[in-house]
């Protein structure tokens, strides 16, 4: 077995014995409300996280994605206030622009091969500043908040029966991206382009095309976070996301995609996203304060990526000491 | 042999210069159909520039080239190259890891499946398997790259040309990274290639494999063509008398060993490191300048780093100064240890950083003081005692090394030992990328070092500046040390006839 499965062996059978634990100690845990929230909020990251796991399979990095739901959020909240448009002109607006941002993102790193990580940064600080001017504000210019009444729009934060909306979009998104990832070509020029570019470039793969592609489906991503968001929140405030990219980057790195690129998918992702929200709502349920979320999430990042690198290792050197000792075996039979 | 039908390739009069220096000059070349054809040189010969040429990675200055009867532009490029037929195995693979052997044949051609823009991996793996079986590989279809050796990873990527239909197929050493074994296996393969019509083209410093191998031989010396052997006319001896071709007389025939009588430095005994060296033994000696030569992939290197406490060994006894020694990096370094590596910009130097920074950061034990603060007077001192020792123009302590010619970059390397108790060097290719001013330099430098009382290691693929510059010169085989040039006369051919294992074997 290879190591990304049994890894992902290891972690489903980590995640099962965490959720049982917690049904022992929480009765409040294990019911089909609670149940239904944990994934609610799973779907919430997840389909961020999504977007992410692509960017990050190509060695690259979003620092914008929770600035994009901010300012995605804003101009949703924008349009409600000022143009009274149905929400079904609006949301495809606001998904577009969520696209435009992660374009405007790969282009600049493409075309100027600046590193992801600043090019987002900076992107994730002007879409903040510009999600705080493009607020409603009152008349003293203090932020507005808006409460959304369109009644299509609100359908997104709602439930059908005891499953909220997002949960089966989420699950949609994540089975469709897989899909594209081992099964297009597309999909293959992503790994191609993130495990070597150079070898990906030789063989006629056009990087600059993929990598642009991706920082806009990351986009996208995140834009369609921010409509479910502000549906279930009836109204949109400019600091929406910001500071989310922590929840989406463990759950990415804890669901086996490493920031090297070429390697990761979207079922890892989508175990990392349940192992973390079931974390987060378990200190909930047993009562902890829920400042230490934010310690669980760091800490469990740290021992993931050590492991991980640990375990790389281990499995790389027991690989090329089988191959020295091939080696030898073939100098002294030739 | 009747007419231009067998010739698949017809190159007349190809010039090229890289702004100043000619690199190849009037060079003809053919390859007939179905042929392998071996293309032999020293190092600078020009041989990776002609295949450079041939693949479209550089262009011409001037010359007719001819594939398969039609006539190439001079601007000729990479996916031109590649649509006419023309395939490269590369020397550093460039496959996909983390996809399997079909994924990577087929990278940008997947099949797919009727009518929608989906890959059959069915049909994909299928078609691989296809491909692996006619040619009688032991590979599978879906192995992942990860998991296979070099040697299968160099048949995937033979594959990945096949599959593209190429009638040329270029392989540079390839066979530098592989075990004996494997490299038996490749010959099979390209003995395949042949009987299936395909010409390969194919480039090696293994005298022993282009015997064994080639139809015909194209000798290049110094940026020309000096000969094309037929089959019947090939032979090792032959093929390096050609390739250094200088006439047999006067000194530059040969270099006089000199035997050194300094006490020893240090002292190697059955040294063993497992799949990389075997059983060495050597001394070197206060005032001796000892060359190591040898093929690529010999164990020169991996010798120079485990004496210097990089890498491990397994069995033998080291000993440093007369005392038994375990190397390791900070030791030798604290020891008087000199160490210049091969890949100067990777290994060597930091690019970003001033001379003074450079030299430094192998000094600060000299130059911090009580509190382990850093003396910025000290480190400026020295730099500028380098500089002046080893003449680094510009002679400005604060210009980045990165900015450097390649030769001023290499004394600065050297500089960092020079100003410290020194009593070993070793230098692994002290002049490669470097133009003729700074070589000649180098080998004052070095000489003067071994002069004043130094023990100096060098390894150089270059067996001009291996025989003119060592008193002694030892040659590794396969991880072996094969013979040792002692004393008389030596000459480039005898090294290079022992590296490729010619030569008699003469334990030292």
């Amino acid at each position: 077995m290879s190591i990304s499965a049994v890894r992902r062996l290891i972690l489903t059978g980590l995640l099962i014995a965490i959720g049982a634990a917690l049904s022992f100690a929480s009765p409040a845990f294990f019911t089909v409300g609670n149940l239904m929230t944990l994934l609610q909020e799973a779907s919430q990251t997840g389909i961020v996280a999504v977007g992410f796991t692509l960017v990050l399979i190509t060695a690259g990095i979003d620092m914008s994605i929770g600035a994009i739901i901010a300012v995605t959020a804003m101009l949703c909240v924008n349009f409600l206030y000022y143009t009274h448009l149905p929400a079904y002109l609006f949301i495809p607006v606001a998904l577009a622009g969520g696209c435009a941002i992660g374009w405007f993102n790969g282009f600049v790193i493409t075309r100027f091969k600046l590193p992801e990580f600043i090019v987002t940064l900076a992107t994730r600080g002007l879409l903040t500043g510009l999600a705080l001017i493009i607020a409603v504000k009152d008349a003293d210019g203090f932020v507005k908040n808006v409460f959304i009444e369109d009644p299509l729009f609100l359908r997104f934060g709602g439930a059908i029966g005891p499953v909220y909306f997002i949960i089966p979009v989420f699950f949609a998104l994540a089975a469709a991206t897989q899909f594209f990832l081992k099964r297009t070509r597309a999909g293959t020029n992503v790994y191609a382009t993130g495990a070597n570019p150079a070898a990906a470039r030789l063989s006629g793969i056009n990087t600059a095309r993929t990598l642009v592609g991706v920082y806009m489906f990351s986009g996208f991503c995140a834009a369609l976070a921010a409509v479910f968001l502000s549906a279930r929140m009836m109204t949109a405030m400019p600091e929406f996301g910001i500071g989310s990219e922590m929840d989406v980057i463990a759950a990415v790195v804890i669901g086996g995609t490493p920031f090297t690129g070429g390697v990761g998918d979207i079922w890892g992702t989508v175990i990392g996203t349940l192992f973390l929200a079931t974390i987060k709502n378990g200190i909930l349920k047993l009562g902890l304060s829920p400042y230490i979320q934010p310690i669980a999430i760091g800490g469990i990042i740290v021992v993931v990526v050590v492991v991980d690198v640990w375990y790389k290792g281990f499995a790389e050197a027991v690989a090329a000491r089988a191959a020295r000792q091939k080696r030898l075996l073939d100098g002294e039979g030739a | 042999m009747n007419g231009m039908n067998d010739d698949l390739l017809l190159c007349a009069g190809i010039d090229k210069s890289y702004n100043g220096p000619q690199v190849l000059s009037g060079v003809d070349f053919s390859l007939r159909r179905g042929e392998i054809h071996s293309l032999v040189g020293e190092n600078g010969a020009g041989k990776s520039t002609l295949v450079k040429i041939l693949t479209g990675v550089t262009q011409r200055d001037r010359g007719s080239m001819v594939f398969d009867g039609r006539e190439i532009p001079l601007e000729h490029g990479r996916t031109a190259a590649q649509a006419l037929g023309i395939a490269v195995i590369y020397q550093e693979l460039s496959l996909i890891h983390g996809m399997t052997v079909a994924q990577n044949i087929f990278l940008t051609r997947e099949p797919l499946l009727p009518g929608l823009r989906l890959i059959d991996r069915g049909k994909m793996n299928r078609m691989a398997q296809e491909l692996i079986d006619r040619y009688g590989f032991r590979l599978r279809a879906t192995d992942v790259i990860d998991g296979l050796s070099i040697g299968q990873r160099q048949t995937v990527e033979i594959l990945k040309a096949l599959s593209g239909k190429a009638s040329l197929m270029i392989m540079d050493e390839p066979t530098s990274s592989l075990t004996a074994a494997e490299s038996a296996q490749l010959f099979e393969i390209i003995r395949l290639l042949k009987a299936r019509g395909i010409t390969v083209l194919y480039i090696s410093h293994r005298m022993e494999e282009v015997y064994q191998l080639s139809d015909r031989v194209t000798v290049l010396r110094d940026g020309r063509k000096v000969a094309v052997l037929e089959r019947e006319q090939i032979s090792p001896a032959e093929i390096i008398r050609l390739m250094i071709g200088r006439s047999l007389t006067g000194r530059e025939s040969g270099n006089r060993m000199v035997r050194s009588s300094g006490e020893p430095v240090l002292e190697v005994e059955g040294l063993c490191a497992e799949g990389r060296l075997v059983d060495i033994t050597f001394q070197v000696r206060r005032g001796e300048v000892l060359g190591f030569g040898g093929l690529v992939g010999s164990g020169r290197t991996e010798l120079m780093r485990t004496i210097y406490g990089i890498d491990p060994f397994q069995a033998g006894r080291i000993r440093y100064l007369g005392k038994p020694y375990v190397p390791s990096v900070a030791r030798s370094i604290a020891g008087g240890y000199g160490f210049v590596p091969e890949e100067r910009r990777l290994q060597g130097i930091m690019g970003g950083l001033s001379i003074t920074g450079n030299i430094g950061i192998a000094n600060l034990d000299a130059s911090s003081g009580r509190f382990g603060l850093v003396s910025g007077g000290k480190e400026l001192d020295h730099a500028r005692q380098a500089i002046t020792l080893l003449n680094v123009k510009p002679a400005d302590p604060d210009i980045p090394v990165g900015n450097l010619s390649g030769g001023n970059q290499q004394k600065v390397v050297v500089g960092k030992w020079l100003i410290r108790d020194l009593k070993l060097l070793i230098v692994d290719e002290p002049t490669v990328g470097i133009d003729i001013g700074a070589k000649e330099e180098m080998y004052q430098t070095l000489r003067r070092l071994a002069d004043s009382g130094v023990a100096v290691i060098i390894v150089s693929s270059d067996l001009a500046e291996l025989t003119r510059l060592s008193d002694r010169i030892l040659v590794l085989r396969k991880g072996r040390i094969v013979r040792e040039f002692a004393e008389g006369t030596v000459t480039e051919e005898d090294v290079l006839m022992a590296s490729s294992g010619i030569l008699q074997e003469v334990p030292p």
